[in-house]
């Protein structure tokens, strides 16, 4: 398969880009859920620096898929498509990206907030950006997740749009991201 | 006045001023704390990053004098309670059975042997630590700044927090939460 997107399809870098954040939030929902479960403890204190470490790499990801995007044509909708669904879908893309991004950045400001600095995966410590704040933590920690159910629903959108592509409209949409031929 | 008894007591009164003299020159200045602006932190590790903690509540017995280390002494008492970390559930823990125990041992103590001079105004205090019962030498390297009216001791001490106990059961990881603790302090001391 071809690196780059053409016209019809997503190239591999694009493809291995999305199936990449898509594994690792999957993985962000299943740690945050089980170190919430837990009292403080070492468990819980190693489960939340993968959870960060994770968000961390995933910030990073999503921006190495924009930078990607920019040198690489974006493939076409198939033809007949309402203007409403397009409308839509770019919002739903568009909305995606602003909380791959903004989700786990102000989780890593949460931890600061709470004195708990961010290491990713112990290799570099990363600065705090605001000083230690019971105020501003759990302003932070609502927020991240708030951001974190946003994301989930729209992420679950944006699954069925490319189910209802695929199994109803038996169009291209789901195929393109996935490395098998094209109709 | 026989003439031996003068000379008596001017021998007597010589020796008394030479003693005085000795003593205000050799005894080390005894300073008050200034607890507004003095500080007594750490710095620990958790999942690969450092943290800052401080002690809300310490008193410090300073007699120093860098030109009579034999006659300086320090004895440092910390309220294991008053940790500060900026974090209620993480203190609440720290308090606890497993790390401080501070219902066992509401008291850290620190007390210098001696002093050793490290050129200009830098030392080190040899002394011990007893932390939740446990007493151990803690060297601590520290300067010694004059500042009109008083002076300033800043410092640090390294130390290994399971040396002490501070860490049973699950908090004897030390992949998580590290076992090396930097202990931080800066002093600011009146002359009395």
């Amino acid at each position: 398969m071809q690196l780059k997107n053409d016209a019809t399809r997503y190239g591999l870098v694009a493809q291995v880009l999305h199936w990449a954040v898509v594994a690792l939030i999957i993985l962000q929902f299943v740690l945050a859920n089980r170190a919430d479960a837990l009292p403080l403890s070492p468990a819980k204190i190693s489960l939340l620096a993968t959870h960060k470490s994770i968000g961390i790499t995933l910030m990073a990801l999503v921006v190495l898929r924009l930078i990607w995007r920019g040198f690489n044509v974006v493939p076409r909708d198939p033809p007949g498509i309402p203007r409403w669904q397009q409308l839509a879908a770019r919002a739903t893309h568009l909305a995606l990206y602003a909380l791959l991004l903004a989700t786990p950045l102000v989780g890593w400001l949460m931890s600061s907030a709470r004195n708990f600095p961010v290491s990713w995966f112990g290799v570099v410590t990363l600065p705090d950006f605001i000083e230690p704040s019971t105020t501003a933590f759990e302003a932070l920690q609502s927020a991240h997740g708030f951001m974190a159910q946003t994301l989930l629903v729209l992420a679950l959108l944006h699954v069925a749009a490319a189910l209802k592509h695929h199994f109803i409209d038996r169009d291209n949409v789901l195929r393109r991201m996935l490395p098998v031929k094209l109709k | 006045m026989s003439t031996a008894l003068r000379r008596h007591a001017l021998h007597a009164l010589f020796a008394s001023a030479a003693v005085l003299t000795a003593m205000l020159a050799y005894a080390a200045t005894q300073w008050s704390l200034q607890p507004a602006t003095s500080q007594l932190g750490f710095i620990g590790e958790q999942a690969g990053a450092k943290f800052e903690g401080r002690f809300e509540k310490f008193t410090a017995d300073i007699r120093f004098d860098p030109n009579a280390l034999d006659t300086s002494a320090f004895d440092i008492k910390i309220d294991t309670a008053s940790v500060n970390t900026r974090d209620a559930e993480r203190d609440g823990i720290i308090r606890g059975a497993d790390l401080f125990n501070v219902k066992g041992f509401p008291q850290a103590h620190y007390v210098t042997d001696s002093f050793t001079a490290r050129g200009g105004n830098k030392f080190t205090a040899n002394g011990k630590l007893t932390l939740r019962g446990v007493t151990r030498p803690v060297p601590i390297e520290f300067t010694f700044e004059s500042a009109t009216g008083g002076a300033w001791l800043k410092g640090s001490a390294k130390l290994k927090r399971l040396d002490f106990g501070v860490g049973q059961g699950d908090w004897k990881d030390t992949a998580t939460v590290g076992n090396d603790v930097q202990v931080t302090f800066a002093l600011q001391l009146k002359g009395n």
